[in-house]
């Protein structure tokens, strides 16, 4: 009988946990509020630097062992930079889960950050920059994203090859020391696995782990450029990107939201693949997503075109978006909504899965929200809805971004200094 | 645990190979054509690719914007790919949507390619080309497979060229589709919590009438180059470097110890990671395998933006590594962790009807039959050091191999 706790630990970790009796293994999450927007001004890119070298060297391990320590349970675990948060997730059979929490409590309390492994990941990090430049789609990713979020939001994991020369071992230790502990903490698990046992493991663990006082959750502001800037690089397709305000998952039109990105780039029905792809043969790739930042939104638009095409791929985007709040049908509506409920069920066969909802749900809410709740949430949409949602949120504010060897009308040219590394 | 498979035979030779999953609350539906793009010629190349666009793109009974919605509305998590040896339709739905989606899978295996669909494709596929060519990675793996497999059909990008996109005719396509997607060069695979009786009912219904062509496909096993080349692409950043060995293809006895050795060598926690890309040599450097029918390869690469002396020590750091794997038996400690690995994953992979009809898709068409995940995992444990070390005693990759070198410079000097 499946079954879901959601409890802070003395030590000051938020815990959740979906118990799934029947599956044969268990995925962890440790979640801690320290992503690239809680980076120091003049360290960016720490944050990245730091969940990369802080299992290269413990007090009791050596990186490598450590990773041996992992392979030995067959622990599938891996980590990440957000903007406001780092992950650490592991995905390992019941019976190694003790051994599990061990070690990532080893490597998450008593790391060394050895200096010569450090000089390497910067160097390494230096080498992913000039490697970010070779792919022309996540660089258009990462200009949009700092235009649309600004100062803090908008940073890029890799922080600027400037940063980087001003990065070392202690700023990483700093780091650490100031924005990791059982506070800052959020630890999700699912599958088979018993919830009070893993919490007195997780106590066991990480009691005296920093302060237990929850901290670090605040807010960050979104600092929109409203702006249309073309960045110019050698390539065969144009990029094109574009972002607008939209709602946060926590508003009660977030779901109104969500479906109208269904309509407009759920499946191949949608109203993007179908008028930018299958009736003009635009592109091969175009879609539109959503971001969620604790307290905002943002929608974006996205596809790559060869050059001589950018205009009128730009302006089918734009009229799409525009003409779901006009002509939207019940049946598309119906459609895309079918389609993120089929979804949310079919993935709830996967155990993985499932931790990953929850920590969403820890993350945004504070607190599990029902799976039953957020799918009626979803079926119960209509177009006055949408419509609704799309009158709240004009889109009379954009921000745009090309990239490629065309400059498309309308667009200011960037200055060479703000491209870091694009050919001007 | 009672044998989860039911297979069977249409009397025009489709095969339907069935996995019953009674705990799980969806199910996925694929068809497999067992032809891709080494069954094309230089003038076709890119055309089995092509066709997969085109079985989206119209039906007797459906046009396109038909069949989309069809999907759209059971809420299935659907796609289509091709490789050199398969195209692969498949359709992930909530359990009771199979039926509905076996059906819409079986209607576009009978495309109607209408004129001005292909033509409206083409565009598509063209601009999926460009996008391949701003991509250092896929410029240097088409790279690899032009002159690995120089004289032999892997040689084709499986998107084709744009000068054999562009000439393709309506006629060419629908010619191929008649000689490659008959029933007996196809298999319908089903995995989730199905009835396997009304599934096979089912496909008797929908598949029963298509008309076998009785050709098996006739494929050449290629010989695998040796040698070296360098192509100078000045927009990218990276050099990217590619040694390539031969290896034991998708169906040969020894694929699992060559994943083991592989992954001892280039995976995550392995010595490529501790000895290259921990000493800073490249940020990504692995061991890789490539899979074919009757075939394989084992690709060392790595990447970097050094000079001509990083270059230099970072393929002498993968030589170096290559010699001793080669030389040197592996520990069982090394083997014993990957086995550990394996296992977990199995059991990620186990619990969604998708990973398995991915998997059996595999087994079926590589070694004609599926294996369960127990079964899967008694390979995975018969591997041993032993069994490596046979593995690069017959596919050695401290000897000479094609060595590949793509990026922003000519280098090594004078091998352009």
């Amino acid at each position: 009988m499946e079954k879901t706790i959601h409890k802070t630990l003395p030590c000051g970790i938020e815990f959740g946990c979906v118990e799934l009796p029947d599956r044969h293994a268990v995925a962890i999450e440790f979640r801690i509020f320290s992503g690239t927007a809680h980076e120091p001004d003049d360290k960016l890119g720490v944050a990245r630097l730091l969940q990369e070298t802080i299992d290269l060297g413990t007090e009791n391990f050596e990186g490598r062992a450590l990773s041996d320590a992992f392979d030995e349970i067959g622990a599938s675990h891996s980590g990440w930079v957000g903007r406001e948060a780092a992950g650490y997730s592991c995905f390992v059979l019941p019976e190694f889960v003790e051994r599990a929490i061990e070690l990532h409590a080893e490597y998450l309390r008593r790391p060394t950050f050895p200096e010569d492994k450090v000089s390497v990941a910067i160097d390494l990090t230096r080498q992913e920059w000039s490697a970010l430049h070779d792919d022309a789609q996540s660089l258009a990713d990462k200009i949009i994203g700092a235009q649309a979020y600004g100062k803090y939001l908008g940073r890029h994991a890799l922080g600027t090859p400037e940063s980087l020369e001003k990065l070392d071992r202690k700023s990483i230790l700093d780091h650490w020391t100031n924005t990791y502990g059982a506070g800052r903490m959020q630890v999700v698990a699912s599958g088979a696995i018993d919830a009070d046992r893993l919490a007195d493991l997780l106590e066991k663990h990480f009691g005296g782990y920093g302060s237990p006082s929850e901290s670090g959750r605040d807010i960050f502001e979104v600092e929109f450029d409203a702006r249309r800037i073309h960045h110019d690089k050698e390539a065969e397709q144009q990029q094109i990107a574009i972002a607008f305000r939209g709602t946060s998952l926590d508003r009660d039109d977030y779901p109104a939201q969500r479906v109208m990105l269904g309509v407009l780039s759920g499946g191949m029905s949608s109203r993007l693949f179908t008028e930018v792809r299958e009736k003009q043969g635009l592109v091969y790739w175009v879609s539109a997503w959503g971001e969620y930042p604790r307290g905002s939104g943002m929608i974006f638009l996205g596809a790559s075109t060869k050059p001589d095409r950018c205009h009128e791929t730009y302006d089918t985007l734009l009229r799409e978006v525009d003409r779901v709040g006009k002509d939207l049908t019940d049946e598309e509506l119906k459609r895309a909504a079918t389609g993120m409920v089929a979804k949310r069920e079919m993935q709830g066969d996967m155990t993985r899965s499932r931790c990953g909802e929850l920590a969403d749900d820890l993350f945004h809410f504070r607190r599990p929200r029902d799976r039953r709740e957020k799918i009626e949430r979803i079926k119960r949409v209509t177009v006055k809805d949408i419509q609704n949602y799309l009158d709240a949120h004009p889109r009379d504010a954009l921000s745009v971004v090309t990239l490629g060897p065309r400059r498309m009308e309308g667009t200011e040219v960037a200055d060479g200094t703000k491209t870091e590394g694009v050919t001007a | 645990m009672s044998d989860p498979y039911t297979l069977h035979t249409l009397d025009n030779g489709l095969r339907i190979v069935i996995e019953t999953m009674p705990g799980v609350n969806s199910a996925a539906a694929g068809f497999l054509a067992r032809t891709g793009a080494r069954d094309e010629t230089r003038e076709l190349a890119g055309v089995s690719h092509f066709l997969e666009h085109m079985c989206f793109k119209g039906t007797s009974k459906r046009d396109w914007h038909e069949i989309s919605v069809a999907f759209d509305d059971l809420g299935s998590m659907y796609n289509a790919f091709t490789s050199a040896d398969r195209t692969f339709y498949f359709g992930w739905v909530p359990q009771n949507q199979i039926s509905a989606q076996i059906e819409i899978l079986a209607d576009m295996m009978r495309p109607a390619i209408p004129e001005e669909e292909f033509a409206m494709e083409k565009k598509v596929i063209l601009e999926e080309i460009a996008m391949s060519k701003d991509s250092l990675e896929h410029v240097a793996f088409e790279f690899v497979l032009e002159k690995v497999f120089e004289g032999h059909a892997l040689r084709w990008p499986v998107l084709g060229y744009d000068d054999t996109v562009g000439n393709l005719t309506r006629d060419q396509l629908h010619a191929y589709f008649e000689s490659r997607y008959a029933p007996d060069n196809m298999i319908l695979i089903v995995a989730g919590n199905v009835d396997p009786a009304q599934i096979i009912g089912q496909a008797e219904q929908l598949c029963g009438s298509w008309k076998p062509s009785g050709e098996l496909r006739k494929r050449v096993t290629p010989s695998i180059n040796k040698g070296s080349a360098s192509q100078v692409v000045s927009r990218f950043n990276q050099q990217v470097i590619a040694m390539n060995f031969p290896a034991p293809g998708g169906s040969d006895p020894m694929h699992d110890s060559a994943e083991a050795a592989t992954a001892i060598l280039g995976g995550s926690n392995s010595r490529f990671y501790w000895n290259i890309v921990q000493t800073g040599l490249s940020p990504h450097a692995g061991a890789y395998r490539l899979d074919f029918d009757d075939c394989g390869l084992t690709i060392l690469s790595a990447q970097t933006d050094a000079d001509d002396d990083g270059l230099n020590k970072l393929v002498d750091a993968m030589r170096k590594e290559a010699h001793a794997i080669c030389t040197e038996k592996v520990r069982d400690e090394e083997v014993q962790r990957v086995k550990n690995k394996r296992r977990t994953t199995l059991a990620v992979e186990g619990e969604s009807p998708y990973h398995r009809l991915v998997q059996i898709m595999d087994d079926v068409d590589y070694r004609g039959a599926p294996r369960t995940v127990a079964q899967r995992l008694e390979s995975v444990e018969a591997v041993s050091a032993d069994s490596i070390a046979e593995f690069y005693e017959k596919y050695p990759i401290d000897t000479d191999g094609f060595f590949i070198s793509v990026g922003p410079r000519e280098w090594p000097a004078g091998s352009n």
